[in-house]
């Protein structure tokens, strides 16, 4: 058995542990309440670009040559943008986003296309790195609180390359926040818009009643709508505004996933650090009791023995 | 009336309905009435005046955007719609002046003097409405 010293230097360093949990729980949390709200700002108008890209898109069937809609004739390279976060401790949250990353490589590969990365966040970088996976560009130092700007930066390289048919896909990859205790691996086509989901199934967040909107305005489509400016000319313009939202979106989504799960993470640390202790501090009475039971068995021997 | 909701990326600013909206696209200004025929357009910086009622007009600095109008019902997202007594106008000839000075430092047709021109054309819209 453990004697007195051991155990309460264990209890000590358990403390310790608890203290440190129970700290970045309580950041996490002031930090997440602020994070919430900006996606919950955000996603309505993340939902109307969405919808307004489509419509402007579905249209410009027959256009002349656009070159951001263009679907280019064979899909050799595909863009896999992930978004994981710069520091661990937070649950599951970083192994899950970079295994469906991996996923997303290895059915690339079974389409006969190669798969380059365009990484948000260390964690994911380190891992990919590891497993020797062509990272293109990395983006670090901002995944607890993305900028506009940074979403901007990454947008238009995504463009940018599509449209230099650098890329030939643009997949997007990240945790979708729901609660603290939930989150969601997404993935999401953002390039080219024949295929994203901007046209697909449009199931997303639309409720019965955008649907049938949807199909009303299709059918009204080619004939009446009117333009300011040229549709090719506003496609332009917009294509890129959507992709950078779409980013946008997927960082801050990303950000109140990574600081839900570290919160619940370490609120599950910090509870078992206390039951730890509680066991330890029974041990350590009974290592005591022990102890001095010990004692005076062999006081009682000797007094006898002297006797 | 029209129904006509602003949304920006820091959420919802305006949902109800109008009997006008009126704001300016690349090709001018632009006034929206119940059951205009349908119109995507891209916003250019400029007062966006929602005609609540005869009486009431509601009035926002408006930033870039898109409008979509369908069905009776008008959408834009714009990247900004302040309130025109919160602009500070000396903060914004600070902007003016520095989008000023990145436009001539920065190539023509490149990305920086794109969104130069942008801040530009964004703080003398918003210095107007300022007074």
């Amino acid at each position: 058995m453990a004697n007195q010293k051991e155990v309460r230097s264990r209890i000590a360093s358990i403390k310790n542990i608890n203290k440190i949990t129970r700290a970045m729980e309580m950041v996490a949390a002031a930090r997440l309440r602020r994070s919430e709200q900006r996606i919950a700002a955000l996603r309505p108008y993340a939902e109307g670009m969405r919808k307004l890209t489509r419509l402007a898109a579905e249209q410009a069937g027959g256009l002349p040559r656009v070159p951001v809609l263009d679907e280019h004739d064979e899909v050799k390279r595909v863009g896999v943008v992930l978004v994981t976060g710069d520091r661990g401790l937070a649950g599951a949250f970083n192994t899950n986003v970079i295994r469906e990353g991996v996923r997303v490589r290895d059915r690339v590969r079974g389409e006969g296309a190669e798969a380059t990365f365009s990484v948000v966040g260390r964690k994911g970088v380190s891992a990919l790195t590891f497993r020797k996976l062509d990272v293109r560009t990395s983006y670090v130092g901002f995944t607890d609180r993305p900028a506009f700007a940074n979403a901007r930066e990454i947008g238009e390289e995504l463009t940018a390359r599509y449209i230099e048919e650098d890329l030939d896909r643009v997949e997007l990859v990240y945790n979708r926040y729901v609660s603290p205790l939930t989150q969601h691996v997404w993935r999401q086509t953002l390039l080219p818009l024949q295929r994203a989901d901007v046209i697909g199934e449009g199931a997303e967040e639309d409720g019965a009643e955008e649907g049938e909107q949807t199909e009303a305005e299709r059918a009204q489509s080619r004939s009446d709508w009117e333009y300011e400016p040229e549709p090719e000319e506003l496609l332009e313009r917009l294509i890129p505004e959507y992709v950078t939202i779409s980013v946008y979106r997927a960082l801050l989504e990303s950000a109140a996933s990574e600081l839900g799960a570290r919160m619940t993470a370490m609120r599950n640390a910090a509870e078992n650090a206390e039951t730890m202790m509680d066991d330890l501090t029974l041990e350590m009475n009974r290592v005591r009791q022990a102890e001095i039971t010990q004692e005076i068995l062999e006081v009682v021997a000797g007094a006898e023995a002297l006797g | 009336m029209l129904d006509v909701e602003v949304l920006t990326p820091e959420g919802e600013v305006f949902d109800g309905e109008v009997r006008q909206v009126s704001t300016r696209t690349e090709v001018g200004e632009i006034g929206i009435l119940a059951n205009h025929a349908p119109l995507l357009a891209a916003l250019q910086p400029a007062e966006l005046r929602l005609h609540v009622s005869d009486s009431e007009v509601k009035s926002y600095a408006q930033s870039h955007g898109w409008l979509q109008v369908f069905g009776n019902r008008a959408r834009l997202l714009v990247e900004e719609a302040i309130d025109p007594d919160d602009l500070d106008a000396g903060a914004l000839k600070e902007q003016l002046s520095d989008a000023e000075q990145r436009l001539s430092e920065s190539e023509k047709g490149s990305a920086d003097f794109a969104r130069a021109e942008k801040d530009r054309d964004r703080a003398e819209a918003f210095l107007a409405i300022a007074g």
